[in-house]
């Protein structure tokens, strides 16, 4: 039974990917009978993918748009992993020292609260011009705002480990490291792995549009350039729908490794497929 | 007892208040400068880039003004764009989950590769570039303010106590009815959740839109533009600006908040 | 009544406890609350919410600290029994880790208390054998139906071989087929381990049908309000349930309340 809502579940989303794509065509249809220059305003699916996989060369050097794009990704992202992992070592040490003291959580709190709220996109030109280099900058911008999401989750996981939890471990006579490896840090696993589902595609969002600020050879990059007219259109078009696709590969990743590293949760998922 | 929670209050707001005195001295003495390397001209001294606000505060105006017309523009639309998401997936339960499910991928989208197409979908609405410049930025804030509305509100509409849908068959009522008597003050809550998350969101959406913008005004254009000419002093400045209505706005929303939901916290 | 010479294994005197409200006003949990138990008792502490049997259970094994009033347990203080993890807790929720295996969940108080590999080995295998789980050691909890997960719990507090078990309302998220079965279970492998038992519970008759005595606590504030002594034979059977001696001892708690 389950299965079949699973399966139909799995159907039902792929109608819907369907459906986007036949609304696009629509608009797209309508935008090539209408304007003069459709392929600025609204190109149709095939036309982009079929572009993606051109083996026309379009630059001087001879790249082709896939390896084009693979090639700036590939800048790109690894600036973006590099910051997203130091956001996630320096938000989840946060998180620790703030449940560990009440010193350090009372004078942090207040001030988590006000990244959330400030513009940190906003301040990618003023960071590129203290770092000075657009990689470190790409870094530090995706550092940042995977710092948050990941902090704050990750102490809502230590908080929310119940009283008999606690009591429990306590009645065991289990000391501080006993109690973080055995029970805190696994109960908040979870919502630590919420705070990198919705900090993933965030890093890489903000390594892109890093990239718009300056030139180089990142996706950003060639993404302006396309749109200044320097090479083809389609360029920019491959970028947009590469970087959604990555964009929401790295939120479905995220889940991947969790499951990965959870075996209980892969196995209670098992059983109730074969159970019912 | 009460010397407890009268030292509970100190550390809370003093402890934080410390520390934020200790940066801003560590900022104005330079040390910051030192630690991270750079100097006063891209790094200005707080109390300089205070007085820039004070002094040219008046032709800053009209750049605020259009920035938050901006984002409170796209946060109302997408808002509103959002609800009405979440009660077509509401109604058409088993398509609208689904669908709902894709809807957070939509965040992954980079709104950087949005706003320069908005702008070639807005180019025939008007001769004026003021008119649709604006509304391709609206625009652009609309789609980013969108999704997480559309989340929370599906949630808020159909994670109703248990129970209390078989309450209302009982008592005879139509889908109408239960809509309007349980769902929709069921979500009001949910709707909350979800400003909280877009309120940040439209600011950062309308400074990222104006970088792309043919229209050259508002706060983020500002601080790029700035930026480029080298006076940093002003960027800050507006910088600071953009931090400050983000928090603003996002007080704001904490006082309404807690006004319309006051009854509704578990005591 | 005979009296035994033995000193308690339990003794609570005098125990107070005052908690603070989220306002700050002083809220009495206890009053003055004073028991004696002995080696390998079964005792209940039988009360409706906000009686503080659940607060005397957890100031029993230091989990709280009493405003005033001396406990001691084994001749030590709380504090050093529990440290020589001489207390198995059984909680009101199972409060199994749901990332560990009913085996792994069992070795955690093993594994702090530092037991060589092949005795936390035979022990669990030894407790599951006892709660009746053998064959889901490599289940989750997650697996597991209520009943089945509050059996987890109790082998988990055997697996250290407590002297003294404390269980807090241990059955009361169980539905009533499921409790009765438990309560069977609970007396069985009491018989067989011998251990000092306290048992916090709101139900009357599963007090009156497991315990040795009953202490009766009153709320606001909570009070020791009668020690009720369960005469009924043992091994306790499920017929007896229905006989005329058991419906007077319950009828006897239920009039030993004061004040709700």
């Amino acid at each position: 039974m389950l299965n079949k809502i699973k399966s139909s579940k799995g159907i039902v989303t792929a109608v819907w990917v369907l459906g986007l794509m036949v609304i696009w065509e629509i608009c797209a249809f309508i935008v090539g009978a209408t304007q003069r220059t459709p392929i600025n305003v609204l190109p149709h699916l095939y036309q982009i993918f079929g572009s993606f996989f051109d083996p026309k060369p379009i630059t001087g050097s001879g790249d082709t748009i896939a390896t084009l794009v693979f090639s700036s990704a590939a800048e790109t992202l690894s600036r973006a992993l590099i910051g997203f992992v130091i956001g996630m070592l320096l938000g989840y040490a946060l998180a620790l020292f703030m449940n560990l003291s009440h010193i350090v959580e009372k004078i942090a709190f207040p001030y988590l609260m006000i990244i959330q709220m400030i513009p940190i996109l906003g301040m990618a030109p003023i960071v590129l011009s203290i770092t000075g280099d657009i990689s470190s900058a790409r870094i530090v911008i995706a550092a940042i705002l995977t710092f948050y999401p990941v902090s704050t989750n990750t102490l809502a996981g230590f908080k929310s480990v119940g009283r008999e939890r606690h009591e429990l471990m306590k009645s065991y006579g289990a000391n501080k490291f006993q109690l973080y490896i055995k029970m805190l840090i696994p109960s908040a696993m979870s919502y630590f792995f919420t705070g990198l589902k919705i900090s993933a595609p965030m890093a890489i969002t903000a390594s892109i549009l890093v990239d718009t600020l300056q030139g180089g050879n990142g996706l950003g990059c060639m993404l302006s350039q396309s749109l200044k007219g320097s090479m083809t259109r389609f360029v920019f078009w491959d970028i947009v729908i590469f970087s959604a696709v990555i964009g929401v590969l790295s939120f479905y990743l995220m889940g991947v490794i969790e499951r990965a590293i959870s075996p209980s949760k892969r196995k209670a998922k098992k059983l109730n497929n074969g159970k019912d | 007892m009460k010397s407890k929670a009268i030292r509970n209050v100190l550390t809370t707001v003093g402890l934080p208040v410390l520390f934020g005195v200790i940066i801003f001295t560590l900022w104005q003495t330079k040390v910051l400068h030192a630690l991270f390397g750079t100097d006063e001209i891209i790094l200005p001294l707080p109390t300089r880039i205070g007085s820039i606000i004070s002094d040219n505060f008046t032709s800053m105006l009209p750049q605020i003004t259009s920035t938050l017309i901006v984002a409170l523009g796209g946060l109302v639309l997408g808002s509103i764009l959002g609800y009405f998401i979440g009660v077509a997936g509401a109604v058409f339960k088993k398509w609208g989950m689904a669908g709902l499910t894709i809807v957070p991928a939509s965040n992954a989208i980079p709104l950087v590769a949005l706003a320069p197409v908005i702008n070639n979908w807005t180019r025939n609405l008007s001769g004026v570039v003021d008119i649709r410049s604006t509304v391709a930025k609206i625009i652009t804030v609309t789609i980013f303010c969108t999704a997480s509305m559309s989340v929370n509100a599906y949630r808020g509409l159909t994670e109703v106590k248990p129970f209390s849908e078989d309450l209302f068959a009982s008592y005879g009522s139509s889908k109408l009815r239960m809509f309007f008597k349980l769902r929709l003050p069921n979500s009001l809550p949910y709707v909350f959740t979800a400003l909280r998350v877009s309120v940040p969101s439209c600011v950062i959406g309308a400074v990222v839109s104006e970088y792309f913008a043919e229209q050259v005004i508002g706060v983020g254009r500002q601080i790029r533009e700035n930026i480029v000419k080298g006076q940093f002093p002003t960027a800050w400045a507006y910088i600071a600006i953009a931090c400050a209505m983000g928090i603003l706005m996002y007080v704001i929303l904490l006082i309404v908040e807690s006004i319309v939901l006051k009854n509704r916290r578990a005591r | 009544m005979s009296e035994k010479v033995n000193v308690p294994e339990i003794s609570v005197k005098n125990v107070s406890m005052v908690f603070s409200d989220s306002k700050g006003n002083p809220v009495q949990a206890l009053k003055d609350v004073s028991i004696d138990i002995q080696k390998g008792e079964f005792i209940s502490l039988l009360g409706p919410s906000g009686c503080g049997k659940s607060t005397l259970l957890r100031i029993v094994s230091d989990l709280l600290t009493p405003t005033s009033g001396e406990v001691t347990v084994c001749g030590k203080t709380p504090k050093e029994t529990r440290l020589e993890q001489k207390f198995g807790i059984v909680f009101q929720n199972p409060v199994l880790l749901d990332w560990r295996t009913v085996r792994k969940n069992i070795r955690l108080p093993l594994e702090m208390m530092k037991v060589p590999k092949e005795e936390q080995a035979s022990r669990i295998e030894q407790v599951l054998e006892l709660v009746g789980l053998k064959e889901f050691g490599n289940s989750y909890p997650g697996q597991l139906s209520g009943g089945m997960q509050q059996r987890v719990g109790i082998a988990r507090a055997l697996a250290i071989q407590p002297d003294i078990l404390l269980m807090d309302e241990p059955f009361s998220a169980l539905d009533e087929f499921t409790r009765e079965k438990l309560n069977d279970d609970v007396l069985h492998i009491w018989r067989k381990t011998n251990k000092t038992v306290l048992f916090v519970t709101h139900n009357i008759s599963e007090s009156v049908y497991m315990s040795d005595r009953i202490c009766v606590l009153s709320p606001h504030p909570g009070r020791l309000s009668a020690i009720v002594d369960v005469n009924l034979p043992r091994p306790r059977t499920p017929e007896m349930r229905g006989t005329p001696e058991f419906a007077a001892l319950v009828e006897k708690v239920r009039n030993s309340f004061e004040g709700i």
